[in-house]
Formats: C-alpha cells, sequence, structure tokens
C-alpha cells in the first residue's frame, strides 16, 4: 500500500513537471542562457553606454525636441528644493508642514540609491521610516498610525515640530564560508527619540527603507501584467521552494485593485502614483491624486500652516512633466560581458538559483506613450514579485497582501554602478549590507537554499560571483 | 598634474581600439557631375589631422586665457579683502563678470571625456567640471541666507575650513549642495538676489575682519577662488602644445573619432545645455531666479559667450588668432551643409544678443510676451544647430549626437 502511494505521488510530480515543461510556462528554475549575455539592458533605445556619476540620469537615446524639452524640466522638478508656502515662486512652494527632504534628489541623489547615515550624519537623508498599526484602510493598505500618519517625518517647517528622529544602532553578527573564512553582517536596530506627538505605542508597525534607484521604471511598467503573473507560483506548486506571489494594491486614479509593480514591497502600481506618493509623504506637497497634507489629527501647527499656497501643491502639468522625466531614464549598459571572471560567475548565479526570483530577463509590452518601450527585450533581474525573505529581513508589517517576510525582487541592473553614482554600496531595503556579499548573505527564506550554495562557494567564485553582479 | 597618469591610461585604451585611418594629402574643391548635381568628397579621402590640430591649439588658448582671466580675477579679490570697501568690492565683482567670458567660450570642449570631465572607470576619480561650475546651488548651504542666518558651512564654526574640506561636502547629500566654482564665489561676492531690478546687494561688509563669521567667508572665498585657478591651470597643462599630456594623446587619436567628439560636444552644448538647461528650464518653471548665474544678474553674456565658443570651434578661431576652420573643410566636402552651420551659428549669435537684459526680467515677463519670444527664438535656433551639427556625422563619416549629461 505505502509503495503504491509513493508511486502515485511520484507519477503526479512527474506528470506535472511534464506538464509544465510542455506548455512552456516558466518554471522558476531559471537555466543558464547565453542570449542573457547581452549589454543591452534596458533594450535597444533605452540602454545608455554611460558608467559615470549621471549613469542612472540619462534619457532614451534620440530624444526629440519636444520630449527633451519636458525631460529636462523633468530633470528641474527632481532636483527642485522645495519651499515653504508662501513664496514669491508660487509653483515651486508648498514644502511640508511635515516632510522629510526637501526634494526628490535629496534621496534619489543623481536619480541613484539612498544609504543609512553615516557615523557622523545626524539624521536621516536618503533613507525613512514607514509607520502602520494592524489592520487595513478600506482600500485595503496599511492602517496609518493614529499620531504620525504612515511615515516619520523627521522635518518640519518653522513653527511646526518635526515628528521625531530616528537612532539606528548597529550589531555585528558573524559567520563563516564553507572554507572557512569568516564574515560579518550587521542587524539594525532602531529607537525612535523626540516624539513630538506621543508615544508610537506598543501596537506600532514599522518599516525602514531606503530611497532606491528611479531609471528604468517606464520599462518596468511596460511590462504586460500576463507577463509579471506566468512567473508566480504562491502554493509552489513546482516544490523548488520558491513561491511567487503578486501584490494587489489600490489604485488611486482608477479607483480599484491593480497589479502592485513598483517599490520595495510592490506597493505601487503605476510610476505617477508612486511619484504622488512620495511628494505627499516625503515633501509634503499635495497633488490631485493625493490631495490631502501631510498632516494628522492632533497636529495643531501642522494643521494651521494648511491655509497657505494653492492646491495642488504640485500642479497636474508639473506631476505629468516629472513622470514623464522619470519614466524616460535609461537603463546604464552592461558592462565586461566578455570578462572570464564575469561569465563564470555569471553561471554560478544560474546554479545558485538567484535567477529564479532575479529572473534576467522580461519582455516589455506595447503599452507605451513612448515607442521605445514597446516590444522591447529587457534584462532587469527581477520578477516584480513578492517573495518570503525569511525572519532576518522580514520588517513585520504587512503592505496590501504583502505580508511582514515578502519583499518584492528587486531589479539588478546598474546595481555594480551605485558606487559610481552614489559613491556607497549600501544595499538591500535598509541599506543594512555593507556591500554586495553581505546583501546576498541576509537572503533567508524561499533564498535559504541560494544563500546555503554561496557558502559552500571557494574563494575565487565568490569573486566571480562579485564580478558577474557588478558587471550589471 | 596629480590626475594626469590615470587620464593617460584612459586615453591609450581608447587609442589601443582606434583604426588608422588612410588620408590623402591633397583635397580637390568640390566639382559638379553632368546633371549639375553638386559633389561632395567622400570622407575616406580627406585628412582631418590639421583641423582637430587646429582645435587642439583654439583649445588651449581659450584656457590660457581663461586661467590669466581668473587669476586676475583672484588679484582683484585678494585686494578686496586687504581693504574691503564698495570700490574695492566693485573690482572684485567687475573682474568676475571680465573673467567668466574666457571660461564660457569654453564650454566648447565638454561632453567627451575630455580633461574638464573625464572619468576614471576604475577609481572614479572625475575631471574639475562639477567643481568649476556647477549650478543651480544650494546658498545655504555654503552661507547664510533670508531667514537663516546662521546656515551654511561658513557659520557653523565646528566645521574646519580647508579647500580639501570643502571639496570633500562638494555635492554630496544632495546635488545642489554645490560648495566651490564661479558660482559659489558669484554667491560669495554678489548675495542672493532679490532685487528685481538688478542683482544682489551683499554688502562689502560682510567681508570686514574680525567680525562675527567674516573672517571665514574670507577664507572660504580664498580658498575657492584659490581653487578654481588651480583647476583652470589643470586644464591649460592638459592642453599644452608639446609637453606630455592629454593633447599629445589627443592628437594621436583616430582624427574621424576624435571629430565625432568635437561636433558632439558642440550640438550637446547647443541643444542640449544651453537650449534646454538653462533657457527652457528657465522659461517652464516661472521663476525668476531659475537662471545660471542668477546672483550676479549675469546669464545674458553666459548665452552670448557660449555662443562665441562654438563659432570658435567651427571657425577655427580664438580671440585674435585664426587658423584652419572646420569651415574649410566643408566649403569643400558639402557646402551645402557648411552654409547651413554657417547660418545656423550666426543666427543664434545674433538672437541671443537680442535677448532682454537682465534675463530674469524676461523670467519675470508674461507667457507670450515679446521677451519670451525673443529667447524661444534662441532656443529654436540653438536646436536648428544641433541637428545641423549631427548632420555633419555621417558627412565626416563618424557620429555626433546631442547628449542629455
Amino acid at each position: 500500500m505505502k509503495f503504491k502511494r509513493l508511486f502515485l505521488f511520484v507519477w503526479a510530480v512527474f506528470t506535472a513537471l511534464m506538464i509544465l515543461m510542455v506548455q512552456g510556462g516558466v518554471t522558476s528554475q531559471e537555466a543558464f542562457s547565453s542570449d542573457n549575455r547581452t549589454e543591452l539592458s534596458g533594450g535597444t533605445a533605452a540602454t545608455v553606454s554611460k558608467a559615470t556619476k549621471t549613469a542612472f540620469a540619462q534619457p532614451i537615446k534620440n530624444l526629440d525636441r519636444k520630449r527633451r524639452r519636458v525631460f529636462v524640466f523633468g530633470d528641474h522638478l527632481f532636483n527642485t528644493q522645495w519651499v515653504q508656502a508662501p513664496s514669491s515662486v508660487a509653483t515651486l512652494d508648498g514644502l511640508g508642514p511635515l516632510f522629510n527632504r526637501n526634494s526628490c534628489a535629496g534621496c534619489h541623489v543623481r536619480d541613484g540609491r539612498g544609504r543609512p547615515p553615516l557615523p557622523h550624519e545626524n539624521r536621516m537623508l536618503s533613507k525613512l521610516i514607514r509607520l502602520s498599526i494592524p489592520g487595513q484602510t478600506e482600500e485595503g493598505g496599511p492602517l496609518p498610525h493614529p499620531l504620525y500618519g504612515g511615515q516619520l517625518q523627521e522635518q518640519g517647517i518653522l513653527g511646526v515640530p518635526s515628528e521625531g528622529r530616528t537612532q539606528i544602532t548597529w550589531e555585528e553578527e558573524p559567520g563563516t564560508f564553507a572554507d572557512g573564512k569568516p564574515f560579518s553582517v550587521r542587524q539594525p536596530s532602531y529607537q525612535f527619540t523626540d516624539l513630538a506627538y506621543g508615544p508610537l505605542g506598543d501596537e506600532v508597525l514599522f518599516s525602514p527603507r531606503v530611497a532606491p534607484a528611479v531609471f528604468g521604471l517606464g520599462l518596468l511598467e511596460t511590462v504586460p501584467k500576463a507577463e509579471i503573473l506566468k512567473q508566480t507560483d504562491p502554493e509552489d506548486q513546482d516544490g523548488d521552494g520558491i513561491s511567487g506571489r503578486p501584490n494587489y494594491v489600490w489604485d488611486f486614479a482608477k479607483q480599484e485593485k491593480q497589479l502592485g509593480i513598483l517599490g520595495w514591497k510592490a506597493n505601487q502600481p503605476n510610476l505617477k502614483q508612486q511619484i504622488a506618493g512620495a511628494f505627499n509623504g516625503d515633501i509634503g506637497l499635495t497633488t490631485s491624486l493625493f490631495p490631502k497634507p501631510s498632516c494628522n489629527a492632533g497636529q495643531a501647527d501642522c494643521l494651521k500652516e494648511l491655509k497657505f499656497g494653492e492646491q495642488p501643491e504640485v500642479s497636474d502639468e508639473f506631476l505629468d512633466k516629472i513622470t514623464t522625466y522619470m519614466r524616460l531614464l535609461a537603463v546604464p549598459a552592461r558592462r565586461n560581458i566578455e570578462g572570464v571572471s564575469e561569465q563564470r560567475g555569471e553561471k554560478l548565479f544560474y546554479q545558485a538559483q538567484c535567477a529564479s526570483c532575479h529572473t534576467p530577463k522580461l519582455v516589455t509590452g506595447q503599452t507605451s506613450e513612448h515607442p521605445e518601450f514597446n516590444n522591447q527585450v529587457i534584462h532587469p533581474y527581477t520578477d516584480l514579485l513578492l517573495h518570503d525573505m525569511g525572519p532576518g529581513l522580514a520588517d513585520n508589517r504587512p503592505d496590501f497582501e504583502a505580508e511582514g517576510q515578502e519583499w518584492r525582487t528587486p531589479p539588478l541592473w546598474g546595481i555594480g554602478l551605485v558606487k559610481n553614482v552614489n559613491k556607497h554600496t549600501f544595499f538591500l531595503h535598509d541599506g543594512r549590507a555593507r556591500d554586495l556579499m553581505e546583501a546576498v548573505l541576509w537572503h533567508g527564506g524561499e533564498a535559504q537554499a541560494s544563500k546555503e550554495a554561496v557558502l559552500q562557494l571557494s574563494e575565487t567564485e565568490r569573486t566571480d560571483l562579485m564580478a558577474f553582479l557588478q558587471s550589471l | 598634474m596629480m590626475i594626469s597618469p590615470r587620464l593617460s591610461q584612459t586615453l591609450s585604451c581608447l587609442l589601443c581600439c582606434s583604426v588608422t585611418l588612410t588620408t590623402v594629402g591633397v583635397v580637390n574643391a568640390h566639382h559638379h557631375d553632368k546633371a549639375g548635381r553638386q559633389q561632395t568628397i567622400a570622407a575616406k579621402n580627406v585628412d582631418l589631422t590639421p583641423y582637430v590640430e587646429n582645435y587642439a591649439e583654439v583649445v588651449f588658448r581659450n584656457y590660457q586665457d581663461a586661467r590669466t582671466q581668473a587669476a586676475m580675477m583672484q588679484v582683484a579679490i585678494t585686494a578686496f579683502l586687504n581693504n574691503p570697501n564698495e570700490t574695492s568690492h566693485k573690482a572684485a565683482q567687475d573682474a568676475w563678470v571680465q573673467a567668466r567670458q574666457s571660461y564660457l567660450q569654453t564650454e566648447a570642449f565638454r561632453f567627451y571625456e575630455g580633461p574638464i570631465d573625464f572619468v576614471d572607470a576604475k577609481t572614479g576619480e572625475e575631471g574639475p567640471e562639477g567643481r568649476i561650475n556647477a549650478w543651480p546651488m544650494n546658498e545655504a548651504f555654503i552661507d547664510y541666507v533670508k531667514e537663516k542666518p546662521d546656515s551654511g558651512l561658513i557659520n557653523n564654526p565646528k566645521f574646519e575650513l580647508s579647500i580639501a574640506a570643502i571639496m570633500e561636502n562638494d555635492q554630496v547629500t544632495d546635488e545642489a549642495d554645490v560648495t566651490t566654482g564661479w558660482h559659489a564665489i558669484e554667491f560669495l561676492l554678489w548675495g542672493q538676489d532679490f532685487n528685481n531690478e538688478g542683482p544682489g546687494q551683499r554688502s562689502f561688509t560682510d567681508f570686514v575682519p574680525n567680525q562675527n563669521n567674516n573672517d571665514r567667508r574670507r577664507q572660504y572665498l580664498t580658498l575657492v577662488t584659490q581653487q578654481l585657478v588651480s583647476d583652470l591651470t589643470f586644464l591649460e597643462t592638459e592642453w599644452k602644445p608639446n609637453a606630455e599630456n592629454y593633447r599629445a594623446k589627443f592628437l594621436k587619436g583616430d582624427p574621424k573619432a576624435t571629430v565625432g567628439k568635437i561636433f558632439t560636444a558642440l550640438a550637446t552644448l547647443s541643444a542640449f545645455e544651453m537650449a534646454s538647461e538653462r533657457m527652457t528650464v528657465a522659461l517652464d518653471s516661472g521663476n525668476q531666479e531659475d537662471e545660471h548665474s542668477c546672483f550676479s544678474d549675469t546669464t545674458y553674456q553666459d548665452f552670448v559667450f557660449n555662443a562665441k565658443g562654438i563659432s570658435n570651434v567651427y571657425f577655427g578661431d580664438y580671440a585674435g588668432y585664426q587658423g584652419k576652420g572646420f569651415d574649410e573643410l566643408l566649403a569643400q566636402m558639402n557646402p551645402d551643409l557648411n552654409q547651413k552651420i554657417t547660418a545656423a551659428l550666426t543666427t543664434t549669435e545674433e538672437s541671443a544678443s537680442q535677448i532682454d537684459q537682465p534675463f530674469d526680467q524676461v523670467l519675470a515677463s508674461a507667457q507670450g510676451s515679446p521677451q519670451r519670444a525673443e529667447v524661444e527664438a534662441v532656443v529654436t535656433a540653438l536646436e536648428n544647430q544641433g541637428e545641423a551639427f549631427k548632420e555633419l556625422g555621417p558627412v565626416l563619416g563618424t557620429s555626433v549626437e546631442i547628449l542629455a549629461e
């Protein structure tokens, strides 16, 4: 009897696998393919060969006059340091009353990546803390903290007390590779001080996030939902330990749930909403999408400031221009693809099953207003899906359908250029990893097996794997 | 200079890939075929070397002038600091305005990773452009601004003033946190511009010693002025004739590729940097002070001398020097395109000279005003000019692009 059941089980698994293979469905075990070894990370027109500090700030090739004008103006808005209303420049005021930084570029320096504060910096410059309490809003999103809202705004305009400060302490966690070489990763812990509006309470849920790089998003927006969804495997039916779940989030323009594709937890359905959300939460600017200012009940000084300035503070025209700017930001070309070490590292990347979630290749659809983004083969190294990354990385703060241990696979394109653009190599959602290897070593949950595989690598192999990542 | 050895490595890499051109010494004038169509001389039969050599000479003379003028400004600033009063303050400001004129023309030599804006991919080391001319800048990062009397590095006694420390803080956590260069000096000399009719109204008394943080301000101005002169000296040195420097390697490179870079620089300065970054952004923002040289209200001369720099390269001239210009080459290879470019350069220079002064008055004017239309005309002229330069690519057998930096 026992034997018969085992036979049936094996037969069922075998058949299921065959069906998957015959249907050509993507199993999450991505095999190495040299087709993916291309410099054209962003496809033909949206890849630029620039490896300098402006590598993330380039538009797609051959912009016509009209789009160049919008791009450059959007860039200007991205760099604009917004000021308090009322000011002599009504179009560029409305900062706060509560905010984190006064410009987009303040966190996304040169369209790049933020980091935790360095020891000599006394405040968070390109990192913030999302806040909520258990429960969900009507739209299904995290329930904002009753006193502090959706994030801790560490700055206020004159006369409005900032909400508080974040103190981070780091604890080293040593480990060893199989070959005996020791390493250490650092675990952050957070303390909130100078809280101006009362205690955060025992129920508070918080999630630290660094500003991600913002190029290539126009391409990711053009990837069809079906292309993303075909990689999902929520019940892990192929038994590879890797699930891949979609997040469904509220689309404020459409007033309905949509597939989330952007943000650390895939909690934004499109770029425009992502930008309007950042204007609102990070800079304290209203838009027609988010007309409610960054004050909460009980913040009397904040509410008093609301009578100043025109509403919305960012006009639809400006919101559209900055959205176009960010859509048009091209992807830096991959480098050193012929390098021996890079090629060996690339194979190791597949062998360790990294490519199961960091999907090398996606194909865009044809919904973009910019023809350059349509029908492109791109290499973002993400499946845009949520994965359980284990307790080590968990923020334990649900965000729509994303659970406390789940994170969206971040794209890896351009990751080797962060050091050139942002002069640092801090990675992961909270910037805890001090280099790419530390980032790899934090992978747990569905990625536990991949991490174990990396631990087994020899020193040369580890160097090769890093060389490959640096080439992206 | 300390940067040169690494620069040489980058260059020698470029040279490995270059292809030696077979050149024919004699170039015949264009002729017409039986149907009367104009025949242009194929790129492969043209020796570009003399034109590239002349370009290098123009670059050198321009940087030499820029360094000389900046050194004169430094003398005026020193005199001002030694004896701060209205007259010496005005003399320092005048010296800044004068010195800018030659520097602005050198902007035609950017955008191809020459000494001004090279990047060493391995070390991340970069040319001095960002240090020399970065803008827009967050004034409050350097010194006090309206309603913030204590802001800036100058008013932070904990910040130890040295050129190394100032450069270390340049554009680190924000691109706008500019600490050095022309516009930092401009801000220190003029102050914020809240004057609708003219430039900023900073008083010389900000530089009288032994008061408030004036000594720190004096030191700051001295240090950044010194750095500017030193950066310009580096550029001049890299372009000196008959030396082991960038110029030597530049002249050994594939002339076609080199000419591609020269014109990519001109196309980019025209259609991107001038037309878009410095003109349309200002027009579209509705902010009177959204202009390149906002403290001194000298944005007008920025346009005029940038345009002049582009013409210098095309015609192969600088100030009194006249050399073998690309116009001579094009007159042989493709007279129509030569005419088109020459006309575009003239239109740009003429229309730029028509812009109302000061430029911030244009920005303050209503949508659809004649003042705005004048600037829109320059934008169009510059875009036409950029696109005409792009057409040179196929004619010269190279690639000319409009980059967006």
